[in-house]
């Protein structure tokens, strides 16, 4: 978009540090990084290049619901995204910790930083994550950070409560790393990567290289490529002895001893919660992941927990293969404070302080995929806000991206938010090879995508429906080829020539599409249901205590939220269809006045 | 200015014992629906009779319709008024039937508000509006609440608890492919969809008020053997339906008929009679006639002229309330003493001959007036929440249908999920808006997910 942007961190060799696995995509975090590919995020190819195991989960159960997922070199990740911050032009990136924010008025112009050095903007974003006033426990061991190894915010909370932004606390955690070579592989059960990747990036609409290991350039060398051998995971499980040790120990758990005050998630149990609440399943399935392939430090997936450290390493060789293992960092929660997103509008722009944006973690959200979509929407977003450019909005039926955020503006959260496929309710609509497509004219409006790659896009799209209209009208014999198509379970399918002759990317969106047809027209049904108030604006500083025939309350929640539109009204719990036909019957008729 | 994209329908005028009922349809649809209800391009602003046929190609009443193109209507946009007979059961259908062919129950006050934000009306009525609007929602609220407070209520939400605990397993497969859960068993699955599916049907068909309006309400006829009950069933009806015989406890099995009372539909119910001193084989219907008597709406007691009533144990006489049961006193074109009755108060007493048709139209009025009462449920509002609530449990039906024969068929998973969510979603229109949380409440409830 070509605006004068200055990055501050704390810590310039983090950025873009995985606090937690250094797995990307999986389950509607790998659509929503496609998505994030379609409007020109970053994080789609620094995945791929720099992943050392690709798998596609959820391959039988359809083709909405199928989401790749890469094990990466956290290293290389991270590095791999800080160099691309220092090629990226306009863009200024500078290590200090900001203290506090400066206002004028009701708007954010600027910020305070730890070397007395301030700042000035037109607008500013916040992405603490979980450094603000970040608290790490280890049983009673107690160390202020946002992670391991690093600081905590302290002085920034201030600036919001000041500013009237509500804060709370969450709770997250992360288990154990280990030494791979004290673990005993040959006690475990090998997990392999997908011999065919599946790529985040959209490589056949790039007009660079399209498959970067087929042409390595110097910047893609870190990655995956074909002749390399992918690393493997491994399975492993709690035993009897690792369920004793955990339940003897739980007064010392920092959950359990109530030194933690935050929610943690439901998805996210710590291995304390997993033996409490699951009583009766005898044992957890646990992963050993790579950390990289330059390093021998292993991330145990299933084993997070906040027992102190003796216990944590009593409870480690518990497991079977893990007899003799060595911990190179111990399992630690994390308290943080974070901004309930509802003062958000659906731009990412507090609803309180003009110009003031909010993303990622302080959102109330967890995960990387979803840091990273908010992080776009609110960049885009301030532009836009600084140029007087009317927003991007991402509506909920065009993506994870816009269930994301408009679940967090409209309901908010009380745990910490990952998506999942159910929360969308057009989940069939968001097939991961259809990110671009759903997304291009959002891409086009705010500058999101080189001219050339929007050409490609817009050319795909057409190949799509011209083959689908193909495939509708011409015959085959007992009837056209989509009938033909549908009846056959399978990819047995035979098709025309030419169609076999198309690219992968084109073929698998029109097979999906012929295939699926009866489901995805009840969902674009479903869609037009809602376009009407979907068009309707609300404006921000709306009234709605004096609209006559209002019932209270729902004023009241009105006034609270101020929704965008009139569909986001229409979300709000407490609001009912009368109260919206009566906002559109009064709306209308102050537009009759204006005229 | 809004254009609107979808179809409305509802019922505009009050029920009760009105004999006309009308039917309002505003949408861009509305010309291709009344064209395929009734077989013709509908003529501009003319009252026009035709069969109403449905979906199915049944003729559910003769009717009258009137469609209004965009240009001259009451919304602003193409609308059609439909008047059938002012049965609820009629009534019903038509909404039914109009909810099949895609359009969508008006909210309260909506053909109003599509009049003014058509520029139907002037800015002074916004405000009128936006009151009408107001107090329709609640009145429609209170009797959606009165409805939901009773069984219904009760079990949609076990059924929606069932449903969300099936859902859950699915999507703990589908969201959570990577976890440790229990082997995805599509059997039990498709068991429990199916037990679903009978137990929505079962509601769908014994809901009360949904069979007082589609069943009619239940009249039985009673009396000693040879009272006339055939008889005067056989008038009521206008054919010989009914055996008549002049040896007593001829009618053993059940004979029904619907007939219209007014604007009401009835279920006429002949019964062997009530012989205290049977033999063996009139026995059974005896007993069957108590049990008749049990289900009934309204019960019509026959007595001859001139006979006492019939020998009852005392317990059987509390059947008779007075504010749902009709003493008939039949063959009044004997010449025979009148007798005193000492019956419960407020029970009403009509004379007929079931022979010669004498009193038979006084009957018919009383029964209407009681058929009044009993269907209390003569708000506006409430045959468009029954309809509408019919209308969403069969789309319950037809999500859970799709879903089972996925599971059967080997289909995706996604697939079924989508169609379940279908059937939550109705569930939804009945019982308020089921939120996706709820779902995920079961789900990390029954499995240990996370990692
Ligand atoms: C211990 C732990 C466990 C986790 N476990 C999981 C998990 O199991 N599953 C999952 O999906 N996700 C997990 N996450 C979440 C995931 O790491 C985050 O959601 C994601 O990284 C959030 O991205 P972000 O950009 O919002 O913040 P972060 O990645 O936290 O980045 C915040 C950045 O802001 C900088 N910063 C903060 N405050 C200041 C300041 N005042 N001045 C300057 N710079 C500042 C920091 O230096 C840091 O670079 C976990 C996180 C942690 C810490
Ligand atoms: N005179 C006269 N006879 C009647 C009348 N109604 C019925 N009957 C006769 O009474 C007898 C018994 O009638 P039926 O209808 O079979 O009585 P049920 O046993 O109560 O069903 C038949 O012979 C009828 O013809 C009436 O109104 N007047
Ligand atoms: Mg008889």
């Amino acid at each position: 978009m070509g605006a004068s942007t200055l990055l501050l961190t704390g810590n310039i060799d983090t950025i873009a540090q995985m606090s937690c696995n250094p797995a990307i995509g999986g389950q509607a975090k790998g659509q929503m990084v496609r998505e994030i590919d379609a409007l020109g995020g970053e994080m789609a190819v620094n995945a791929d290049v720099t992943a050392i195991q690709f798998r596609l989960l959820n391959e039988s159960k359809g083709a909405a619901v199928q989401s790749p997922r890469a094990q990466c070199d956290k290293k290389a990740y991270q590095f791999r995204l800080k160099h691309t911050l220092e090629l990226q032009a306009n863009l200024q990136v500078f290590q200090a910790t900001v203290t506090g924010l400066i206002f004028k008025e009701s708007k954010v112009i600027g910020c305070h930083t730890n070397l007395d050095i301030d700042f000035i903007g037109q607008t500013v974003i916040v992405t603490t994550g979980t450094f603000l006033r970040g608290l790490m426990h280890i049983g009673q061991n107690k160390n202020e950070g946002g992670r391991l190894g690093d600081f905590s915010a302290k002085s920034l909370s201030a600036s919001f409560l000041e500013a009237g932004i509500k804060l709370e606390r969450l709770k997250t955690g992360t288990p154990p790393r280990l030494s791979g070579r004290s673990i005993d592989f040959s006690k475990m059960v090998e997990q392999k990567g997908d011999a065919n990747p599946t790529f985040f990036a959209f490589y056949d609409t790039r007009e660079e290289s399209p498959l970067f290991h087929v042409e390595q350039t110097g910047e893609r060398r870190l990655g995956w490529a074909p002749g390399t051998e992918q690393v493997s995971c491994w399975m492993t499980h709690t035993s009897p002895e690792t369920a004793k040790i955990v339940r003897s120990n739980l007064s010392k758990s920092a959950m359990y001893s109530g030194e933690i005050q935050g929610v943690g998630p439901r998805y996210c149990p710590s291995i304390e919660d997993k033996f409490v609440r699951f009583a009766d399943k005898p044992r957890h399935l646990l992963f050993l992941e790579p950390e990289g392939r330059s390093t021998n430090e292993y991330y145990v997936n299933g084993l997070s927990t906040s027992l102190p450290f003796d216990v944590q390493v009593d409870m480690v060789r518990s497991v079977p293969g893990l007899e003799h293992a060595l911990l190179l960092r111990p399992a630690y929660a994390v308290e943080y404070d974070f901004a309930h997103p509802t003062q958000l509008f659906p731009t990412l722009e507090s609803k309180k302080v003009e110009n003031l944006f909010f993303a990622g973690q302080i959102n109330g959200t967890s995960g990387y995929e979803e840091a990273a979509g908010q992080g776009l929407v609110a960049g885009v977003n301030a532009v836009n806000k600084m140029r007087g450019t009317p927003p991007m909005l991402l509506r909920r039926h065009e993506g994870y991206l816009g269930v994301l955020i408009d679940d967090l503006v409209t309901k908010g959260t009380n745990e910490p938010y990952r998506m999942f496929t159910s929360r969308a309710e057009h989940r069939l609509l968001f097939n991961h090879g259809s990110a671009e497509l759903r997304l291009i004219e959002h891409s086009k409006a705010h500058g999101l995508l080189s001219p050339a790659r929007i050409r490609n896009i817009e050319a795909k799209r057409e190949q799509i429906t011209y083959w689908i209209e193909f495939l509708e009208t011409n015959r085959t014999k007992n009837g056209s080829w989509a009938d033909h198509i549908r009846r056959e379970q399978h990819e047995k399918a035979a098709l025309p020539e030419a169609f076999i002759r198309e690219s992968s990317a084109v073929r698998d969106e029109v097979l999906y599409r012929v295939r699926y047809q009866g489901y995805l027209a009840r969902e674009q049904r479903q869609i037009a249901k809602f376009a009407d108030i979907e068009k309707i604006r609300l404006s921000p500083t709306l009234d709605y205590l004096s609209i006559r025939g209002l019932r209270r309350e729902s004023a009241l929640k009105l006034a609270e939220a101020k929704p965008m539109t009139l569909a986001q009204a229409s979300r709000i719990s407490g609001v009912n269809p009368a109260d919206i036909s009566i906002l559109m019957v009064m709306l209308s008729s102050k537009d009759k006045q204006g005229d | 200015m809004p254009r609107f994209t979808d179809t409305i329908a509802a019922l505009a005028t009050a029920r009760g014992t009105s004999a006309i009922a009308l039917i309002r349809v505003s949408g861009p649809e509305a010309a291709r629906v009344t064209g395929a209800i009734f077989g013709l391009v509908p003529p501009a602003r003319r009252a026009t009779h035709a069969d109403y046929r449905d979906l199915a190609g049944a003729t559910i009443d003769d009717a009258l319709f009137t469609f209004f193109p965009a240009a001259g209507s009451y919304t602003g946009e193409d609308a059609v008024e439909i008047s059938c007979h002012g049965n609820p059961f009629i009534v019903q259908k038509v909404l039914e039937d109009l909810f099949a062919r895609g359009c969508r129950a008006a909210q309260p006050g909506e053909f109003t508000q599509r009049a003014f934000l058509n520029g139907r009306m002037d800015l002074s009525q916004a405000e009128a509006v936006a009151d009408l609007i107001h107090a329709r929602s609640d009145r429609a609220l209170a009797a959606a609440n009165q409805l939901l407070r009773g069984g219904l209520g009760r079990r949609i939400q076990d059924l929606t608890d069932r449903l969300l605990g099936i859902l859950a397993q699915i999507e703990a497969q589908i969201d959570f492919p990577e976890e440790d859960l229990p082997a995805e068993d599509r059997e039990s699955a498709r068991k429990a969809i199916t037990r679903l599916l009978a137990d929505t049907n079962r509601l769908l068909a014994t809901s009360h008020y949904g069979e007082l309006l589609r069943e009619g309400i239940r009249t039985v006829i009673v009396g000693a053997p040879n009272a006339g009950k055939s008889s005067l069933l056989n008038r009521l009806v206008g054919h010989e339906r009914a055996i008549v015989s002049e040896e007593p406890g001829t009618t053993r099995d059940f004979i029904e008929e619907r007939i219209m009372a007014g604007p009401h539909g009835l279920r006429l119910v002949d019964t062997a009679g009530l012989n205290p001193t049977p033999g063996a084989v009139e026995k059974l219907g005896v007993e069957k006639s108590h049990a008749q008597m049990a289900g009934a709406d309204l019960i019509l007691l026959v007595v001859e002229l001139g006979a006492p009533l019939p020998d009852l144990p005392e317990s059987a006489w509390s059947r008779f309330k007075p504010s749902r049961t009709l003493l008939v006193v039949n063959k009044c074109d004997l010449s025979r003493p009148q007798l005193d009755y000492s019956l419960p108060e407020g029970i009403p007493m009509v004379q007929v001959s079931a022979k010669t048709g004498l009193g038979i139209e006084t009957l018919v009025e009383q029964m209407i007036i009681m058929a009044g009462q009993i269907q209390t449920i003569d708000s506006e509002d409430f045959t468009v929440i029954n309809a509408r609530h019919a209308d969403a449990l069969s789309h319950a039906m037809a999500g859970l249908n799709a879903a089972a024969s996925q599971l059967a068929a080997n289909g995706h998973s996604e697939l079924v999920a989508s169609d379940l969510r279908g059937t939550l979603a109705a569930y939804g229109e009945i019982v308020g808006r089921i939120d996706n949380e709820q779902m995920l409440d079961q789900l990390f409830a029954k499995f240990c997910i996370g990692k």
